[in-house]
């Protein structure tokens, strides 16, 4: 040191270019290797992408039964759906008959393009499957109880933007089933005629009409539809969904962490030997910033017992969901691929024309009543399941499976119930017709009212009403609801995919189809 | 927390797994990958590459060429176990691509989908045994003869031995020994391209000046109404002759009197100007035996109408396997590509702004494309189950007593009521010039002249109430009791009633019409009421009441 | 895992990472490799196997007036068509320099990007230009000519009539 030359300007220059290269990496990352634990945390909050993660992650959230990984799993369809899309988009061109034959060329000749659109659609499936399993993961387990009412509605509209992403994707292929599907959805959205029309108001008040004039662009789906849809798909949408992801995901680590029970730390019991490392100490003390936060934010006053570095923790358990979920969407996309039927002809409709299968359960109802099976329903399930943080303001049972008063054998009866309930209106409805056909005069508003989905509602309400006066317990009725509803949405969805053939007539089996299919 | 790394490990692997695999089937696996590789051209094995046809005006891309390579621009060189060379067409593959004439999936490079034959394609390939069926796409043949003409023109051909010389159709001619190229020009194609109208002429003098070879010996001198055969002949060549004896079939059965075809032709039936154009996917297999072509459906409908379609009014034909498959071919060929006006063919040019007319235009011709469906090939009727039959129109009893005007204009403004419509009405292709010829060919048909009438159209004076009690008695049975018809034709029709005269009425009843159901009630029998003069001049009195005044 | 539980630690301390991790490292090196394949397939896409262009070969009628050294330009094709009393040949009217369609005169051609400048059969005699114009593969069958703009052919090569 003492004995160092002062250096000519050339050296100085020549040591600042040795030393660039390390010095790139660590004006990016900041911190060196993150082989301690404290080097890992820093790692973590210094990066922008992993600081969504807070530095330290509790035992019970890495139990793989506490999540069952759902919303990593939707991520990664997310991400996987963003990655190939982009991809797709160099070939893609959104104008009718040019688009189908577009898709035809990624299909036949744009290496690996036949892949990739295939794992496209089925991540979106994929991500549509997560979703709607994520959902009830964090229902079943009471998570959306205060402090996390809001992020159970940013989820809400992460579902809705799931589905809507899948929707407006439906139409961009421009075949037969793509244009089908969207006439019937742009018809749905048309729907509230049914009873702006039944009370003769429709000349001063069309809402209906005004949603299907956005949604196309136009009187019919044609090119108009489809740039519109297209907008949707690539841009609008995916731009909601991850404003939305981001606030949910900043949501978790500000509602402190995901849900635990009351007395996680016994349930735990002492970490295993391989955990490591885990604070056995009591801390001397808490975070000096989270201090100064008023309020109940969860993560104050509580000590990091019984949790581990999130890092490398917390981003196996990240990265092992992310490459299943790729695993299972590559899978799939080789084993089949997706589908493209005839070019769209607006002169032969398909018969029957269904919608993608998540929305099958919604067109079996619409086939009673557009506007109540499109619109009506659907609005009363999502401002249910929007109220249910807000009614519920029990606390027995948070962050257990099935918690809540009545548990596990309240939900096997409800399950019971609901798939009950669903069969048998659905059978009546099937076998015997409904209003229309006993009493051909009946108004439209009366069939608009009462229809197998509104009264499968009511059936549904009744049992929840009866279920909280029995338990007294707004859990307990949410609990019975929620599961009807899934049960009825299954059963509605089987029934649309796999027993409803041409003009929505009821078949045991595509076989007995007419016209030997 | 190993549990996780397990996943991370075993999830990872699987995908890579995949990925290989994906990898794999995408870059050795691909059918047209593996045929291009067992194929070699001029400088050892070709480049293992997509290739393809691009016409923008046709709106083709055709990969067909990525396994027919040989077939492709530039690469007739190549060859290999699957490759096989076009057969020398006008339309040059390398230009208008393959999907054009053939159908099928150019964008695709999978065989199946490719041939079309998958459950999304509407337009799957023609079979190669109708591939002629695909130059309908533009063309359409104009000024076709009836089949008996077609068949005596191809006999003459055969029976003159032209083929010694030249070559038609891919059959026939000789190469000159010395290497000067085949003895006479092809003549497949000169139906579109012209021949010198005096061929005959130069043939006989070429022939007059050679003193040895083929023209001395070979060549000898054509009468008359061979050479028109051969003139029909030379005018069919247009590189397309199943085509044409397709279409020949299907002018000859009558199919136009029920059937439009390019703004020709009757109502009674669907217009099948684009019927060759049918989605197989939209169709209703299940009657149809076989696989589930377009074809096979056409055949199976063709040889029994009702069967394939429920509640179809087509009679069955009683068509040999032969015209079966020629009416296929047919019904194959009516298909349309919007094309731009460079690629308009001249005969469609011809059709469509000259009035040109697909077929011959003499009366036999005619008869045969509009009337031969319902009423016989010669005339003769048909009785066709579930359907009431249709008349006897050469029936010489008939001729024998209906004037020119009479058949003439029933066939100008038809029956109204019954299935025989106005034909001159201007929505049929069938106009009034038509008419004598056909009018002639019927007498042809029943050999039979003109009646020459000397009495007035209107003379009988009878007893009406006679008249009606002898029409209840005898008539009403077939001809419906207020003569609106039933197994037999309405009498009671206006136009009949205003063109007929009283001496056919009366001469039709004496005599009856041999040949159908309508007996001779003049002659003694014991089966039916023999009618005499005088009541026979007052039923006819009474019919003619419902004609309105005379 | 080599750490004992029962050993005091303090929470301040630098918390040891254990060395060798086999499992992880495995782990994260195979998703590494199937990320890393997968990226390789992804960009092999936006090459395209098959371009949407037209067929480069086109077949032309020369019109009856043509005189020697005087170009053809057939609409929507960047050639120029000569027949002169040795036969017919094609010259490319792109410019060789940055592919700007060049004039064709009878006395050579213009470039009107950049100023390049080429003679009647398409040497450079100003500009940017780094070579001569391509000329082009011609053959001729019944009056027609057939000229295929992927095939260049050495300069001065005439195809007879």
């Amino acid at each position: 040191m003492s004995l160092s030359l002062p250096r000519t300007p050339l050296q100085v220059f020549r040591d600042h270019l040795r030393a660039a290269p390390g010095r790139m990496v660590h004006s990016a990352f900041r911190t060196g290797t993150p082989s301690t634990d404290r080097g890992r945390s820093s790692f973590v909050f210094g990066n922008v992408f992993l600081h969504l993660h807070s530095v330290r992650t509790h035992r019970w959230s890495l139990r793989w039964m506490t999540t069952a990984g759902l919303g990593i799993a939707s991520v990664a369809a997310f991400l996987i759906t963003l990655v190939t899309g982009v991809l797709l988009m160099f070939y893609y061109k959104p104008y009718p008959d040019v688009a189908y034959d577009s898709i035809k060329d990624i299909h036949f000749v744009v290496p690996t393009g036949r892949f990739m659109r295939n794992i496209h659609r089925w991540a979106a499936n994929v991500m549509v499957v997560t979703v709607i399993l994520h959902m009830a993961r964090a229902f079943y387990t009471a998570s959306y109880r205060a402090p996390r009412e809001f992020n159970w509605l940013i989820g809400l509209a992460l579902l809705v933007t799931t589905l809507g992403l899948s929707f407006t994707g439906y139409l961009l292929p421009w075949d037969q089933l793509a244009f089908w599907a969207i006439t019937i959805g742009a018809n749905i959205a048309q729907s509230p005629r049914e009873v702006t029309d039944a009370l003769g108001i429709t000349e001063h008040f069309d809402p209906g009409g005004l949603q299907r004039l956005l949604l196309l662009g136009s009187d019919t789906v044609g090119d108009e539809a489809l740039i519109r849809f297209y907008l949707l798909h690539v841009m609008l949408l995916p731009l909601v969904a991850a404003m939305l992801m981001a606030v949910h995901f900043w949501r978790i680590r500000k509602d402190g962490g995901l849900t635990k029970p009351a007395d996680v730390n016994q349930r735990l019991g002492p970490p295993p030997a391989d955990v490591y490392p885990v604070f056995t100490e009591e801390p001397v003390k808490t975070y000096h910033l989270a201090a100064i936060v008023r309020g109940r934010t969860p993560a104050v006053g509580s000590g990091p017992e019984h949790t581990v570095p999130s890092m490398p923790h917390l981003f196996y358990a990240e990265l092992g969901v992310l490459m299943l979920t790729l695993f299972v969407c590559t899978a799939l996309a080789l084993v089949s691929d997706a589908p493209l039927k005839e070019l769209a002809n607006a002169q032969v409709p398909e018969n029957p024309a269904k919608a993608p299968w998540y929305f099958l359960g919604l067109q079996e109802l619409v086939a009673f009543s557009a506007f109540m099976g499109g619109i009506g329903i659907p609005a009363i399930v999502l401002i249910g399941l929007g109220l249910i943080p807000y009614l519920d303001r029990e606390e027995e049972g948070t962050g257990v499976w099935f918690g809540g008063p009545g548990g596990w054998r309240l939900v096997q009866r409800s399950i019971a119930f609901g798939f009950s309930a669903a069969l048998i209106v659905e059978s009546i409805a099937i076998r015997f017709g409904w209003l229309r056909e006993w009493f051909p005069d009946i108004p439209q508003l009366v069939v608009t009212a009462i229809n197998p989905g509104t009264v499968l509602t009511l059936i549904y309400a009744w049992y929840s009403v009866w279920l909280v006066r029995r338990y007294g317990s707004t859990r307990a009725g949410a609990l019975g609801l929620f599961t009807c509803f899934l049960c009825g949405f299954i059963v509605l969805t089987v029934i649309g995919t796999y027993f409803r053939g041409p003009n929505w007539e009821f078949f045991w089996s595509p076989a007995d189809w007419p016209g030997g299919h | 927390m190993q549990k996780n790394k397990w996943l991370l490990l075993v999830s990872s692997l699987g995908v890579l797994a995949l990925l290989v695999v994906a990898a794999v089937q995408e870059n050795y696996l691909r059918e047209w990958r593996q045929v291009q590789a067992t194929a070699v051209g001029d400088e050892g094995p070709i480049p293992v590459m997509l290739r393809q046809i691009v016409n923008p005006g046709l709106g083709t891309a055709d990969r067909c060429v990525s396994c027919h390579v040989a077939m492709g621009p530039g690469e007739q060189g190549v060859t290999g176990p699957q490759m096989a060379l076009h057969r020398p067409v006008v339309h040059d593959p390398a230009e208008f691509g393959c999907t054009v004439c053939h159908g099928g999936q150019g964008r695709a490079t999978d065989k199946a989908d490719a041939h079309g034959h998958v459950r999304f394609w509407p337009e799957p390939m023609l079979p190669v045994s109708m591939s002629e069926a695909g130059c309908g796409t533009c063309h359409t043949a104009t000024g076709v003869p009836r089949r008996d003409v077609l068949d005596l023109a191809a006999a003459t051909y055969a029976r003159l031995d032209c083929a010694a010389c030249h070559r038609v159709d891919g059959r026939g001619g000789t190469v000159r020994p010395d290497g000067g190229g085949m003895e006479g020009p092809d003549l497949s194609r000169v139906g579109l391209a012209g021949y010198d109208p005096s061929w005959y002429d130069a043939h006989v003098a070429k022939a007059a000046t050679e003193t040895s070879g083929p023209w001395a010996t070979a060549f000898g001198p054509i009468s008359a109404p061979d050479r028109a055969h051969l003139e029909t002949f030379l005018h069919t060549r247009v590189a397309a002759p199943r085509l044409i004896a397709a279409k020949s079939v299907f002018l000859s059965s009558g199919c136009l009197g029920c059937h439009k075809v390019s703004g020709v032709g009757g109502d009674t039936g669907p217009d099948l100007t684009r019927i060759g154009e049918r989605d197989p996917g939209q169709l209703d297999f299940t009657p149809v035996p076989g696989r589930r072509s377009l074809e096979n459906w056409f055949s199976a409908h063709v040889r029994a109408p009702s069967s394939v379609v429920a509640g179809s009014q087509m009679p069955a034909l009683g068509l040999s396997d032969e015209d079966v498959q020629a009416l296929t071919l047919f019904t194959l060929s009516l298909r349309r590509r919007e094309v731009p006006g460079s690629y308009l063919p001249l005969d469609q040019i011809r059709v469509a702004r000259l009035g040109v007319r697909e077929f011959a235009s003499d009366g036999a011709s005619v008869y045969a494309a509009f009337c031969a469906g319902c009423h016989g090939p010669e005339g003769q009727g048909h009785r066709a189950a579930g359907l009431a039959a249709f008349p006897s129109v050469a029936n010489p009893d008939f001729l024998g007593l209906a004037s020119d005007t009479l058949v003439a204009e029933t066939i100008l403004r038809g029956r109204p009521g019954t299935r025989m419509r106005a034909w001159a009405d201007g929505t049929t292709g069938l106009t009034a010039e038509d008419v004598p010829p056909l009018v002639a060919h019927l007498r042809a048909l029943a050999g039979v002249p003109a009646p020459s009438e000397t009495r007035p159209p209107r003379w009988v004076a009878g007893d009406v109430r006679e008249g009606e009690r002898l029409y209840a008695g005898s008539c009403a049975g077939c001809h419906g009791a207020a003569g609106e018809g039933a197994d037999a034709p309405a009498l009671r029709n206006p136009v009949l009633q205003e063109l007929a005269t009283d001496t056919y009425f009366v001469e039709t009843v004496r005599r009856g019409r041999r040949g159908t159901a309508m007996p001779a009630f003049g002659t003694p029998s014991s089966t039916y009421r023999t009618l005499s003069a005088s009541e026979l001049e007052s039923l006819i009195t009474f019919i003619r009441s419902w004609g309105g005044p005379s | 895992m080599t750490v004992k539980p029962g050993a005091t630690r303090s929470r301040l301390d630098p918390e040891p990472m254990p060395r060798r991790d086999v499992l992880g490292l495995l782990s994260l090196w195979s998703m590494a490799t199937a990320l890393l394949f997968a990226t390789v397939g992804m960009f092999r896409l936006p090459k395209a196997a098959v371009l949407a262009s037209p067929s480069k070969k086109f077949r032309v009628a020369l019109p009856d007036t043509l005189a020697a050294g005087e170009p053809f330009v057939p609409p929507g094709r960047a050639v120029a068509i000569y027949r002169d009393p040795e036969g017919v040949y094609a010259i490319s009217t792109i410019c060789t320099h940055l592919g700007c369609i060049v004039h064709a005169t009878t006395q050579g051609f213009e470039c009107p990007c950049h100023g390049s400048g080429f003679t009647a059969s398409g040497e450079v005699t100003r500009g940017p230009a780094p070579r001569a114009l391509d000329w082009l593969q011609v053959s001729t069958s019944g009056g027609l000519v057939t000229v295929d703009e992927g095939v260049t052919v050495p300069s001065g090569t005439r195809v007879p009539v």
